[in-house]
């Protein structure tokens, strides 16, 4: 794959995760890009880019447009005449707006590029935006049939406990391990470890996940700086290089019905997750690097399936390592020998949608840097990965090194 | 007098019928069966042409590939009233297509069991009854 020129990343800044109703996304983008500029000391004037996530909820909240979401927030920041692309890969969208605004860096186009996204997702299970009966499929899906995201979520469980012996306990155990640093990241919602009882006591959701094993819906924003890896030393002393972000879309013949469809026709040798393992293959081949090179990983934990599913997804391990992996204390958030999820990941954040994936590139940049306070992990990581898990077989995934 | 039922959505399966059967397309040159009804063939290798796919009433049996129960109420638009908990499968039917729908039980269920293709009321007004398609295990 045609590498251009190397891209750094200099600056990280995040609105906290939580319930805000008295903020516009607007003013909690404007605070992410505060944070990020100071971070990377720039100024606002000095970026030449801006991709953003439009917002999921725009029937719903601010009455604003998904598409007017980039220069809605530039305008808050004070425009500045910059080129603006809004994107909407469902969950996906944060990873997807890391790429396209490296690609503006990495292509000589721009010399610097932010990724910037909002959103208030906080408010229960989603549902459909539109009511159009004959073209909507996630209407006519949802009215039909009933399936929520949890709904999704848990008959994937059900045929991975069926297949492999994925256990309840396993199950619990995935939210316990993840919690145990949430209290000291004070960018997530829920700062509280829990018990594997407090979990297998907190209700059924959708048989056989809990409440405590799916995560909420949240609010918050992101922003990521990106710079030409040459220019970078002008702001960080830090800079961490960006060796892969790709996007994934799903592969004909997947064995899984993404949600929005009703339907799927399975072909042989094709499995399930095309869309996410494709997203890996592309970020290993762009970096030249393999799984036994990745010191530490953000996964997408939208439940606890998707903890195991996601790890096997990114090591491109056999399906049930993950849950080894789990067991023998490796994948330890902080202590692990290939920590997994440092940030308390989203169980502890609940799912901000399209801002969800700067999240997790903000954890990897505070964790390659050690600046990661009481969650700093131990193992001195040089090299991280992050992957999120969007609608509608939207998927994005990248890799970040250190590159002092 | 009894109420008339009424899908909640037309066209998506045959009503009324002694026999429901979801209404789907299958492309005459490669095979590929697709619910609900498209314009297009989804395989990639496949042309796109209108006139290469037609519409096949599926088989009402299938098996049971997985499942799980909805224990809380989802927000509108979805309608279940009085709200229940119900099961939700995907059933692997005999044209090799994966489909989603409400279960009548959430009971006994086995992963690969044999279903069968019903209907069910979800809510209901003062003239008419509004039904989905639903799968019911085969004793």
């Amino acid at each position: 794959m045609k590498k251009f020129r190397e891209v750094a990343v200099v600056g990280v800044g995040l609105h906290p995760w939580g319930v805000f109703p008295d903020r516009s996304m607007r003013e909690m983008a404007v605070e992410a890009i505060t944070e990020a500029l100071a971070d990377a000391k720039m100024e606002w004037r000095e970026i030449e880019s801006m991709v953003s996530g439009g917002y999921l909820w725009v029937s719903q909240r601010e009455g604003m447009f998904g598409i007017l979401s980039g220069t809605a927030i530039s305008s808050a920041m004070g425009g500045i005449g910059i080129p603006i692309t809004s994107c909407a890969n469902a969950c996906a969208t944060g990873g997807a707006i890391f790429r396209e605004a490296y690609l503006a860096v990495a292509s000589g186009l721009h010399d610097t590029a932010i990724a910037v996204a909002a959103d208030k997702s906080a408010g229960g299970f989603f549902r459909p935006q539109s009511e159009d009966k004959e073209f909507d499929l996630d209407y006519i899906r949802y009215v039909m049939t009933g399936e929520t995201n949890p709904a999704y979520w848990a008959m994937e469980c059900v045929r991975r406990m069926n297949d492999i012996g994925t256990t309840e306990d396993d199950l619990a155990m995935v939210k316990v391990i993840t919690s145990k640093v949430a209290p000291a990241n004070p960018k997530t919602r829920y700062k509280k470890a829990f018990s594997k009882e407090q979990v297998l006591e907190s209700p059924m959701v959708c048989t056989p996940l809990h409440l405590l094993e799916i995560c909420a819906t949240s609010d918050g924003a992101g922003a990521v700086i990106l710079c030409d890896a040459e220019k970078a030393r002008k702001y960080t002393d830090k800079p961490v290089l960006v060796d892969a972000a790709a996007i994934g879309s799903p592969t004909f013949g997947d064995h899984t019905i993404p949600l929005t469809y009703l339907s799927a026709y399975p072909r042989p040798g094709v499995g399930i997750l095309t869309e996410s393992r494709n997203a890996i293959a592309a970020v290993y081949k762009m970096s030249g690097r393999k799984p036994e090179d990745i010191d530490i990983i953000e996964l997408p934990d939208n439940s606890s399936w998707h903890y195991f599913a996601y790890l096997d997804c990114m090591l491109q391990a056999q399906d049930g390592e993950a849950e080894k992996l789990l067991r023998s204390g490796k994948v330890d958030p902080v202590d692990g020998d290939l920590p997994v999820c440092p940030s308390g990941g989203l169980g502890a954040c609940g799912e901000a949608v399209v801002a969800q994936g700067l999240f997790q590139i903000y954890e990897l940049v505070k964790q390659l840097r050690g600046e990661a306070g009481e969650r700093q992990v131990k193992n001195n990581p040089k090299v991280g990965l992050a992957q999120t898990y969007g609608y509608a077989g939207n998927n994005a995934a990248c890799i970040l090194s250190k590159a002092w | 007098m009894a109420k008339k039922q009424v899908p909640i959505i037309e066209g998506l399966f045959t009503w009324p019928s002694d026999k429901p059967q979801l209404i789907a397309s299958r492309c005459k040159k490669c095979g590929t069966v697709m619910f609900p009804k498209t314009a297009f063939c989804a395989n990639p290798d496949c042309e796109k042409s209108r006139e290469n796919v037609e519409v096949v009433n599926l088989s009402n049996k299938g098996k049971l590939w997985t499942w799980t129960i909805q224990n809380y109420a989802p927000p509108a638009p979805f309608r279940k009233e009085p709200f229940e908990p119900y099961g939700i499968g995907m059933i692997d039917t005999e044209e090799g297509l994966r489909v989603l729908g409400i279960l009548t039980t959430y009971d006994n269920l086995k992963l690969g069991m044999t279903m069968e293709m019903t209907t069910g009321k979800l809510y209901e007004d003062d003239e008419n009854e509004y039904i989905t398609w639903m799968w019911k295990p085969v004793a």
